[in-house]
């Protein structure tokens, strides 16, 4: 999977768990915490995703990534080992 | 899984197993494989004798029974053995039996549940007082019972699982703001404006014993005039002249809304309270599911908690002496060049860093050693930052801190050198 199908997917679930978000206002150089995402909201984007994609990847490897970019990165470099 | 140690429990919260009632398959790969089972063995492991500073459990490394020094049990003032205490729970049990058996409103309420209740209301400077059986129950009834969807719940990032699970419960929307940053929390209270909005934090936060800047929250609050909840599990008993708490610390007490307590640590029971205006009181009788659901507290328990708060008020004796132990642990532990983090109370954290490994090899010796002190490790605090954590305890003797010290110097700090 690549760079831009991974991103949709993230994006898809941000938009499903934060209130009032529209997708043009998305800027992967934020962080979900920008758009009003609390630590719960995050959760629920990161594993709802990660299922989707099929990935695994542990959470204390994910609490230093601050943008959704870097998130999508973590998840390009987890599924190209896996698939 | 082939790192399996860089999972934790963060990991399994969702769970797609076909079988509703089986676990997730990696949680059960995870928590079988012999090194996670081996850090597992750290918990629940059994207390033979009364949580005292000097006690012994059973333990799971070996199997065998072991003496230990106790910096662990979150009896902070001694109260869960005090003398007076047993007999006021003895004299009750023998009057009352030993359960309420029945909910608060229609048959569970006794004399002494109405008595405490009164002298909690007064000690903290409230109008009335809320008993619980538990001070989770205590704090997910109080914020099930105040908010509503449509409200906005502000926390710190650090509070309590029982303030957020309320909070989710009562489907008001959360925010968090960063652990102690008043900035961070004005952000969330701008967010928020035209709302009604609850501010929640603690006196003492319990991973790395620091307090809340109650003074910059206050004027940040008033400016929005955002209510305050104060959640005093770690400071009730210990803080402020008379021991009222944190609030009383800062002389802040008026300011505010509800204030939490939880009679499992310093009170050496269990149970929680909140006290409060007596109306918002009155209304969350009928309206907190802990309260108005469910059983209240055994009124052996209750007798025993008055008494214990008779004692830890009657004079200011047990919390000298505890803040005594907190400089002289603080002194030892500071000369041995350890990070505490930001401690200000008698919750000493001692950072061991990122390796858990290092972590539950110490904890190993620690035991070993005679003293039953708990790794912490993550979620519970964060990667970076996996630790030890000290509840210290008024019963502490000299004898007994330098003991613990001795053995911290020779397990800790000599395995943070490798
Ligand atoms: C800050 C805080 N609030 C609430 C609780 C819940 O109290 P209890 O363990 O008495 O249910 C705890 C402790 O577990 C706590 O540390």
């Amino acid at each position: 999977m690549d760079k831009e199908q991974i991103y949709a997917v993230i994006k898809k679930h941000l938009l499903e768990n934060v209130e009032d978000l529209q997708e043009a206002d998305i800027d992967p150089q934020k962080s979900m915490k920008d758009y009003g995402a609390n630590s719960l909201d995050i959760i629920e984007v990161v594993s709802c995703a990660m299922r989707e994609l099929n990935i695994k990847i542990p959470r204390s490897e994910l609490a230093e990534i601050k943008t959704i970019d870097e998130l999508t990165n973590k998840f390009v470099a987890n599924s190209s080992v896996e698939s | 899984m082939d790192n399996i140690l860089d999972y934790s429990l963060a990991d399994f919260q969702f769970n797609d197993n076909p079988d509703v009632l089986a676990p997730p398959e990696d949680f059960e790969t995870w928590i079988n494989d012999q090194r996670i089972s081996y850090c597992f063995s750290f918990f629940e492991q059994q207390l033979l004798r009364a949580p005292r500073s000097s006690t012994e459990i059973l333990s799971n490394l070996d199997g065998q029974k072991r003496k230990v020094i106790n910096l662990t049990s979150y009896n902070y003032l001694g109260l869960s053995s005090h003398p007076e205490v047993i007999q006021a729970a003895h004299e009750a049990l023998d009057r009352y039996g030993l359960g309420a058996s029945g909910a608060p409103l229609l048959s569970g309420t006794f004399d002494v549940h109405v008595a405490f209740a009164k002298k909690l209301a007064e000690f903290k400077q409230k109008e009335d007082c809320l008993l619980f059986s538990n001070g989770l129950a205590g704090n997910m009834g109080a914020m099930q019972g105040i908010l509503r969807k449509g409200d906005v719940l502000i926390l710190d990032e650090k509070c309590h699982k029982s303030l957020v699970d309320g909070g989710t419960l009562s489907g008001a929307k959360m925010l968090f703001f960063e652990h102690n940053n008043v900035d961070s929390l004005v952000m969330m209270l701008e967010k928020s404006r035209g709302k009604r909005v609850l501010v929640a934090v603690e006196g003492v936060y319990s991973m790395d014993g620091d307090l809340v800047k109650l003074p910059e929250v206050v004027a940040a609050c008033e400016r929005y005039r955002a209510a305050i909840y104060i959640d005093e599990a770690h400071s009730t008993l210990m803080f402020g002249p008379n021991g009222r708490g944190v609030a009383e610390h800062f002389g802040l007490e008026d300011k505010m809304g509800v204030t939490f307590g939880t009679f499992s640590k310093s009170f050496g029971g269990v149970g929680g309270f909140i006290c409060s205006n007596a109306r918002l009181i009155r209304y969350l009788k009928c309206y907190s599911s802990p309260y108005h659901f469910s059983c209240a507290p055994s009124p052996v328990l209750v007798a025993g908690l008055m008494k214990a708060l008779e004692v830890a008020t009657r004079d200011s004796s047990l919390r000298d002496k505890l803040w005594e132990n907190v400089r002289y642990m603080k002194r030892r532990l500071l000369d041995l060049k350890l990070d505490l983090a930001g401690t200000e109370s008698q919750v000493i954290p001692i950072i061991i860093g990122s390796s858990g490994e290092k972590l539950f090899q110490m904890a190993t010796q620690l035991q070993q050693r005679g003293l039953f002190l708990q790794p912490v490790d993550f979620p519970a605090v964060p990667a970076h930052a996996r630790r030890f954590r000290i509840s210290v305890s008024s019963q502490l003797t000299k004898e007994e801190m330098n003991e613990a010290c001795n053995i911290i110097e020779d397990v800790v700090v000599a395995g943070l050198k490798k």
